[in-house]
């Protein structure tokens, strides 16, 4: 069955069909939304966690979605600040020190059994974790999604000139830590 | 993009692709466990009695606080300082005591005792010529002795 978002949303808004139209909903988004959640908290346990938040929370707030953007939009914006407040409740929790999360990070990534990427894969994404927090998730929107800076732009509510600049800093960083680390 | 690609040639080397998996059949399941979870969020409604709680929980951890800060503060001073709290507990008894005593005092005189003692007329004084003439000399002038022999 071929459902738009606009028939999803009408359907979602109306007690009958509600049900029924959020199956819908999670089927066609569920996957893109979960490698977006995984790559910003690596760990696949964590990454099913948000992904649950995510929905649960589309769920509750899908009466207050005004439609001025896309459905897309909202769910990504919705995945990314959900994904950011797991990783800083597991700041607190550990007492991590502020913006200093990628020891977290490339612990989560060395267990999780799900990870099977080779050796310079592990380095490259070791270098990525490194990155601050929102360099990193401009980096892994736009080099392995490679989503569209318009359409970044109105997800992360940032202009167009300032993800290309993070996105410039992201890879410099990158290449620097490939360059210098064994 | 070019110029980004000159800039990191490293990165350009790595083949780009997700190394991330998940498990067997993940996807599939995921909508069913999503929907057990959406469904036990729908029970847990918080009740009343638990908003009550919400809102009284400042007040309440205000009051414990303050009982923590008395239990802190008093005991290690009644502990290491026996010496002020016992003298100071002394002052209270005594004061209870003058107290005590002043009114077994007055439940002891009788009622009789009493009335006669507001009743009695205003006992009479003597004193001699002598007595009166120091009295006059000492608290009256020469004019006020002339106006009342006067009068």
């Amino acid at each position: 069955m071929d459902y738009d978002d606009s028939g999803i949303i009408a359907d979602l808004k109306q007690d009958t069909k509600k049900d029924l139209a959020f199956h819908m909903l999670v089927n066609k988004y569920q996957e893109r939304l979960y490698w977006h959640i995984r790559k910003i908290v690596m760990n696949h346990d964590d990454a099913d966690d948000v992904l649950q938040n995510t929905f649960v929370k589309v769920w509750k707030s899908i009466d207050k979605f005004r439609e001025e953007s896309s459905l897309y939009t909202w769910l990504y914006r919705i995945a990314t600040n959900e994904s950011i407040s797991f990783l800083n409740a597991n700041k607190k929790r550990s007492f991590m020190p502020l913006n200093d999360v990628s020891e977290y990070l490339v612990k989560n990534l060395e267990s999780d059994p799900y990870f099977e990427g080779d050796e310079i894969q592990l380095k490259l994404q070791e270098a990525i974790v490194r990155l601050p927090e929102k360099q990193r998730i401009v980096f892994n929107m736009k080099y392995f999604d490679e989503m569209k800076y318009e359409d970044m732009s109105k997800i992360l509510d940032t202009s167009v000139g300032a993800l290309k600049a993070s996105y410039f800093h992201a890879a410099k960083k990158i290449e620097d830590f490939l360059k210098n680390t064994d | 993009m070019d110029n980004l690609k000159e800039n990191t040639p490293e990165l350009s080397k790595i083949k780009k692709e997700n190394p991330f998996r998940v498990p067997e059949n993940y996807f599939d399941d995921f909508s069913a466990r999503l929907q057990m979870k959406i469904e036990a969020e729908k029970k847990v409604v918080p009740g009343p009695k638990r908003r009550i709680i919400q809102l009284l929980k400042p007040a309440i951890s205000l009051a414990a606080s303050f009982a923590l800060i008395f239990l802190l503060v008093y005991w290690p001073l009644k502990s290491f300082l026996p010496g002020k709290f016992a003298e100071s507990n002394t002052i209270e008894i005594e004061s209870y005591d003058n107290e005590n005593q002043y009114l077994t005092l007055l439940e002891g005189i009788d009622e009789n005792s009493f009335y006669a003692l507001i009743d009695e007329p205003s006992a009479t004084v003597e004193f001699s010529d002598d007595e009166l003439i120091n009295y006059i000399n000492t608290n009256m002038s020469e004019y006020d002795i002339y106006l009342g022999t006067d009068n």
